[in-house]
């Protein structure tokens, strides 16, 4: 990325600052057309509804956006947020209701219409084509603009391509390199270039900001209020409250399929709007708790993970002692190695140097790792996590095969009563384990993820970003896990992006900068994320 | 019952519909041809319910199905054995050579399942360790097979080899075929089903890297399955041996045609993965000899059975292998 180090603290900090004005303050010249624009509704939807088979997605939905907005939707995963805007975006047909946008009657057949028409929306999941060039995933189904006698002129298409990257200030990925040389955060840039036109009227950011370094969340950030500042409306679906307040004009709140509120800026800035959301999210109070409210560092004598002068690429001896009953927080940017030394500790990766050491014995593989009682939620939940295109109970009990095994049968209603009791334990949102992941949201697949490594009972958890994509609830109720497991003697490394849930939940934090680490901190009630940040950029 | 229960009744079954779509074509195209041809061939007075064509039908039916419902195996890793039609080949004749030489089976028996059992250790581990596709892998073993066939023909100095000297009837009965296949099935159901070869298979078939993070030891889960193909093959070769008592440098040619066009009648993923089924390969194989047998019987000249068996494996295709849309966001 092409910030220097001070840009970065500056961006970070106004990220996590309620800066908001500077942003909601277009100029004068342009504020009376403004103030017309935005009382303009740009899409509505009425009595919309959509059904999964016996589930019911979206109950009887009424709801607006107008130009200069930018609406954030708030709720519990499988509350119905997504759903809303992929029906408006053409990605599926509503059950029942009807839309207008731009004031005439709407019913994009597919995303391609939508994007056409004007409705442009960056998904959860990887959204990018592999095996092609960064050019031809942002021209995708723009080839003819580039073609002449069914020729495409793939050098004007890099050159067009690049000069986009640049406007977009990500100049860093080359229009000609093979998409699938970039990581997950760069290549939902490229999905984020690809989707905003000139043509974009709105624009819908799906739970994206996820799989955004802190660097793409600015240049994200920045572009959707320069869009609602044009007089486009933006809408924003994230789990994140901060963001959510920082970033959004309006906001509002699902649950169970049905609009339970909306708030205006000035009901977001009241002292108690986080609690009212979460209120309105979840339909109960949750709480205060939220992260650990102990500062007991304690943990047990006896090390249950231990990295020993580990080489790997770019990351040179490096060393880890992970105790029973410790909790280790690992931050830092995305790319600053840290997920390597989650994916190390747990033998997928091929190392250069050093061990890894459980119960004495050398960790080189998965099942090494799984043998020994290691559990490990990757980053890339749908990619490697999870069997997407298989059923809840399958997933879930994968790790645990050998263990429900009797000489050499597997009894079905022992995959069931394990299956089934981590469905009860996460308040999975399904109709029973044979359900499809796929058809789960993001959070859901999260749970099943996480419900594989407890129906194991490993003793060592690996967390790659365990909380990416999960709602406040669900994070809530994780947090709570985590502690428990720390209580009960349970090794757990968490590698995270978010310093927040680090500090709230981490006995000892290293952060990590370029492939080393910069700095080590001790758990204790003054630890703040300004002390954290300047040895991650 | 009110509007809205009905609404929800309708729903449901349209969600169960869609779930089981491909089960329910492959099914129904076997009853439709089962149909189809009870009428078909009744009209022409030669009903293909009579003891002598049932008795043609199963013989028909059981090699295909033998090879095929190992093959499951195979197909749920995401897999394909090209080598499957030349390796009942090489059986058929090593069973003849050996019978003759030895006087009993059980000398051959042994000696294939050994030379099956390292093909399928080496078709399996191929291509996980060379990094290839398993295919290439079977298609290398299809050619040296063929050599090895054409090799021993030459030397023998004949085409055609006849087992003498042992009592073959167990292997003419249609009665003992149908409860060899049965056993068969429950088997490889057993495995298939019920314990982690089969699980794992599928799990592999489903998100190899996925299965791999949840403690799938990969080279092994996909070896294994070749080696349940490996006892397949061997039991079909036995069959198509002993039905002849002869075997030649033609046999089994194309079997692995008839085996892939088979799963696909029966409504097997090509991609292999969680909805990978036994029952494809029995329903696939009913159906494809049901119009093997059929079609001449009611008069299509067999240049033609060619065209309608395309025809049909075409339609098969697209209502039971089109991709699915993909995860619907809430």
């Amino acid at each position: 990325m092409c910030f220097s180090e001070e840009n970065s603290v500056i961006l970070y900090m106004v990220s996590q600052a309620t800066v908001f004005q500077y942003r909601f303050a277009p100029g004068d010249s342009l504020k009376s057309e403004m103030v017309q624009m935005e009382k303009e509704i740009i899409f509505e939807a009425k009595h919309m509804r959509k059904e999964f088979g016996p589930t019911i997605a979206l109950k009887d939905v009424d709801f607006t956006l107008r130009r200069g907005e930018i609406r954030g939707l708030v709720g519990e995963n499988g509350s119905g947020k997504s759903t809303i805007m992929s029906i408006a975006s053409g990605m599926q047909p509503a059950t029942k209701g009807e839309m207008f946008y731009k004031g005439q009657p709407w019913k994009p057949a597919t995303m391609v219409e939508a994007q056409d028409a004007g409705i442009s929306m960056i998904l959860q999941e990887a959204n990018t084509i592999p095996g092609v060039t960064v050019a031809q995933n942002i021209f995708a189904g723009h080839e003819a603009d580039f073609s002449r006698f069914g020729v495409i002129n793939m050098v004007k298409m890099k050159r067009a391509a690049q000069k986009v990257l640049e406007s977009f200030g990500i100049g860093h990925i080359k229009a000609g390199d093979l998409i699938d040389r970039y990581t997950f955060e760069d290549r939902k840039l490229v999905e984020l270039v690809r989707c905003v036109t000139d043509r974009t009227e709105i624009l819908v950011v799906d739970e994206t900001t996820t799989a955004l370094s802190l660097e793409g969340r600015e240049i994200l950030y920045k572009l959707i209020h320069k869009m609602a500042d044009q007089g486009k409306g933006i809408v924003f679906v994230s789990h994140d409250m901060d963001e959510i307040l920082e970033q959004c004009t309006d906001l509002t709140v699902l649950r169970d399929g049905d609009i339970i509120g909306h708030l205006n800026r000035s009901e977001m800035d009241a002292p108690d709007a986080v609690k009212t959301i979460r209120y309105m999210m979840v339909g109960r109070e949750i709480g205060d708790k939220y992260y650990r409210e102990d500062y007991d560092t304690s943990h047990g004598d006896e090390v249950a993970l231990e990295l020993q002068d580990v080489s790997l690429g770019r990351i040179r001896n490096f060393n880890l002692k992970l105790h029973k009953g410790e909790i280790i927080g690992m931050g830092g940017l995305s790319g600053c190695g840290m997920h390597d030394i989650g994916r190390i500790a747990y033998g997928l990766e091929k190392l250069e140097g050093g061990r890894v050491i459980r119960n004495g014995k050398e960790i080189k593989t998965p099942l090494a790792a799984i043998n020994s009682g290691i559990g490990y939620i990757s980053k890339n939940r749908d990619t490697e996590a999870l069997i997407l295109n298989g059923p809840i109970q399958d997933n879930i009990v994968l790790p645990s095969i050998p263990a429900l095994e009797n000489k050499t049968f597997i009894s079905p209603s022992s995959e069931k009563r394990l299956s089934d009791r981590e469905i009860d334990n996460y308040r999975i949102k399904c109709h029973g384990g044979r359900q499809y992941v796929n058809t789960l949201s993001g959070g859901n697949k999260q749970k099943v993820s996480f419900g594989k490594w407890t129906a194991k009972g490993s003793e060592v958890i690996i967390m790659d970003c365990p909380t990416r994509g999960v709602d406040i609830g669900v994070k809530q109720a994780m947090y709570a896990l985590i502690e428990e497991m720390k209580k009960e003697g349970k090794a757990i490394l968490m590698i995270s992006e978010e310093l927040s849930e680090l500090i709230g939940m981490s006995d000892r934090l290293i952060i990590m900068k370029d492939f080393e680490v910069t700095h080590q901190v001790e758990r204790r009630p003054d630890l703040k994320q300004t002390d954290l940040i300047e040895y991650m950029i | 019952m009110t509007a809205i229960a009905q609404e929800k009744e309708k729903q449901t079954l349209q969600q169960w519909l869609k779930a089981h779509g491909s089960a329910i074509a492959s099914l129904g195209g076997l009853v439709f041809c089962i149909i189809f041809f009870t009428i078909g061939t009744g009209i022409k007075g030669e009903s293909i319910w009579s003891a002598s064509k049932l008795s043609t039908l199963i013989c028909d039916v059981i090699v295909t199905a033998l090879m095929a419902v190992g093959a499951v195996f195979i197909y749920s890793l995401g897999n394909m054995d090209v080598s499957i039609g030349r390796q009942v080949g090489l059986y058929s004749t090593l069973l003849v050579l050996i019978g003759n030489a030895t006087g009993s089976l059980l000398l051959g028996i042994l000696a294939c399942i050994v030379i099956a059992v390292i093909i399928g250790i080496i078709n399996g581990a191929a291509g996980e360790l060379l990094h290839m596709y398993s295919v290439i892998s079977s298609v290398v073993f299809m050619m040296v097979i063929s050599g090895i066939t054409t090799i021993i023909y030459s030397n023998v100095g004949s085409k055609n080899i006849i087992l003498s000297g042992i009592d073959l009837s167990f292997f003419r009965s249609p009665l003992n075929m149908v409860i060899v296949l049965v056993i068969e099935y429950l088997i490889i159901g057993y495995f298939f089903y019920f314990t982690k070869f089969g699980k794992y298979a599928r799990a592999i078939g489903a998100n190899q890297r996925a299965a791999a993070q949840s403690g799938v030891n990969i080279i092994k889960y996909r070896v294994i399955p070749y080696i349940f193909l490996a006892f397949c093959l061997v039991t079909a070769s036995l069959f198509q041996m002993g039905y002849t008592g002869a075997a030649s440098d033609a046999t089994g040619t194309g079997f692995e045609m008839n085996v892939m066009v088979s799963l696909i009648l029966g409504g097997m993923p090509l991609k292999g993965g969680m909805k990978s089924r036994l029952s494809c390969a029995v329903i696939g194989a009913l159906t494809f000899s049901l119009l093997a047998v059929g079609l001449p019987i009611i008069g299509v000249p067999t240049r033609m059975t060619f065209m309608i068996k395309a025809l049909i494996f075409l339609v098969v295709v697209l209502i039971t292998c089109r991709q699915k849309t993909g995860p619907l966001p809430r």
